[in-house]
């Protein structure tokens, strides 16, 4: 006689499912929750819930990051000398080329993005515009350029201050590993660009 | 006199080493102004001729100088490479070199892209519903127009596109072979044909058309296109060669309003 080994049930507590609905749900401009939203909605130990989470996310490969509230350019709404953040639920693994170009993304504009970060944080976190522009316009084409550096700003992947200067955005804060890309960059050794069958096109079109 | 001549030239070249690395601790010039193996060797160099106290004591300030530059040079390393430092120079010259394929690659490896799912919240829908309740009725806010009578919608088939010029008659492959046909016919046993001759039609408009399409010839393949002097020539090929060998590059013709048939 075999015994059907039984099914044992995952019990999540409300917290948990709570804390998920916060991060996952976008309430306001920017998607995820602060510091001050997780304590009202979850108590005081709200950081142990988060750390559940986590747990439970990570078989999905996605984590729970956490970014200074002041490194995404918003205002501080903690007690003086309490840490404010704000919490997001982000991929923990990569996206492969296929997988980046099957939610949208041309890989012109993923090199682009790369190519921007990379003089910007060289530039100790601010850059011209034009000078951004002229660079991404070596890549991609003048035309092209102004659309890219715009929906780039729009997204929240890059910000223009009233000097025109433009820094880094609260999504390249909460999205891109900076110091990972600063190193592929450096250890880098360039290749010959494809002539790739859009580029023929482009031509033609010319 | 040697003997003190050369004691001398000792005591200089230790002093200069004393004097840069003093500076260099003084933040005046950057940790790698100093050639470090250069200095070293400026040592052993005099390591034979220092006699009296007081020059070893030099030779002793120099070598505790070099040691704290050294420390200086690796701090600013260990600075720069954990606050993301990368001369701008170095990356725009790097970023130019790279192709898009590299960097896209490189994007992708360092980007872990957010989640975030859309949902309505309740002053979103107390907005629409107001938004809702003050909006005229279609036939209030057309009436603001004066449009006249309202006309019940009509139908337009493919020929009243055809005609208002909003869908062609022919698809733009069956263009591009009727005129590829067109030229072959006219140009007599591999001879080329004249640009303007060809492109040239009745109508403004049919010359910036067949310019157009001219262009898509020459860029597939199906012609050739010589320039000799003021003169262009339009060779037509048996078959679509494409030019795999060298860079495509662009042509432009303008075409001026004197190119239009009175």
């Amino acid at each position: 006689m075999t015994v059907e080994p039984r099914k044992e049930e995952t019990v999540y507590s409300d917290r948990l499912k709570r804390a998920a609905h916060m991060l996952f749900f976008k309430r306001g401009k920017i998607p995820g929750a602060r510091t001050w939203e997780l304590r009202t909605g979850l108590g005081k130990g709200f950081q142990k819930t988060l750390s559940d989470l986590d747990d439970v996310l990570k078989e999905l490969d996605l984590e729970v990051k956490r970014v200074e509230v002041q490194s995404l350019g918003e205002t501080q709404a903690s007690l003086e000398g309490e840490e404010d953040y704000r919490y997001f639920v982000r991929l923990k693994g990569t996206l492969t080329p296929k997988e980046a170009r099957m939610s949208g993304w041309r890989i012109d504009n993923l090199a682009a993005m790369a190519a921007c970060f990379g003089l910007i944080v060289s530039k100790q976190g601010k850059c011209e515009r034009k000078e951004l522009e002229e660079l991404v316009a070596h890549k991609a084409g003048r035309w092209r350029t102004l659309t890219l550096v715009d929906t780039f700003l729009r997204t929240g992947y890059l910000e223009e201050d009233e000097e025109g200067l433009v820094k880094l955005g609260w999504r390249t804060r909460a999205e891109v590993d900076l110091q990972a890309l600063m190193m592929l960059l450096a250890e880098s050794k360039p290749e010959a660009e494809p002539v790739g069958v859009e580029e023929e096109a482009d031509q033609a079109a010319i | 006199m040697k003997r003190g001549s050369s004691r001398t030239s000792v005591k200089k070249d230790l002093e200069e080493i004393v004097q840069t690395c003093n500076s260099i601790e003084n933040r005046q010039f950057s940790p790698f102004l100093l050639d470090v193996s250069e200095a070293l060797r400026i040592l052993r160099l005099h390591a034979g001729d220092l006699n009296r106290l007081e020059d070893h004591l030099l030779d002793m300030r120099a070598i505790t100088g070099i040691a704290r530059v050294v420390g200086l040079q690796s701090s600013q390393l260990r600075f720069q490479s954990t606050s993301l430092f990368l001369d701008p120079e170095l990356a725009k010259q790097k970023l130019e070199g790279l192709s898009r394929q590299q960097l896209a690659e490189f994007f992708l490896l360092s980007w872990h892209p957010v989640t975030e799912l859309e949902q309505l919240v309740m002053p979103a829908v107390k907005e629409a519903s107001e938004y809702w309740k003050k909006m005229l009725s279609f036939f209030e806010r057309r009436g603001k127009f004066d449009l006249g009578q309202f006309d019940s919608p009509g139908t337009f088939g493919l020929g009243d596109l055809g005609s208002s010029g909003m869908m062609e008659d022919q698809s733009f492959t069956e263009r591009l072979q009727g005129l590829w046909n067109e030229l072959k016919s006219r140009a007599k046993s591999g001879e080329g044909v004249e640009y303007w001759s060809f492109v040239r039609s009745q109508d403004f408009r049919e010359t910036v058309s067949r310019a157009q399409l001219v262009s898509f010839l020459v860029s597939y393949g199906y012609a050739n296109m010589d320039k000799n002097g003021d003169r262009i020539v339009l060779t037509p090929n048996e078959t679509p060669v494409l030019q795999t060998e060298g860079s495509p590059h662009s042509f432009p013709i303008p075409i001026p309003w004197e190119k239009a048939p009175a």
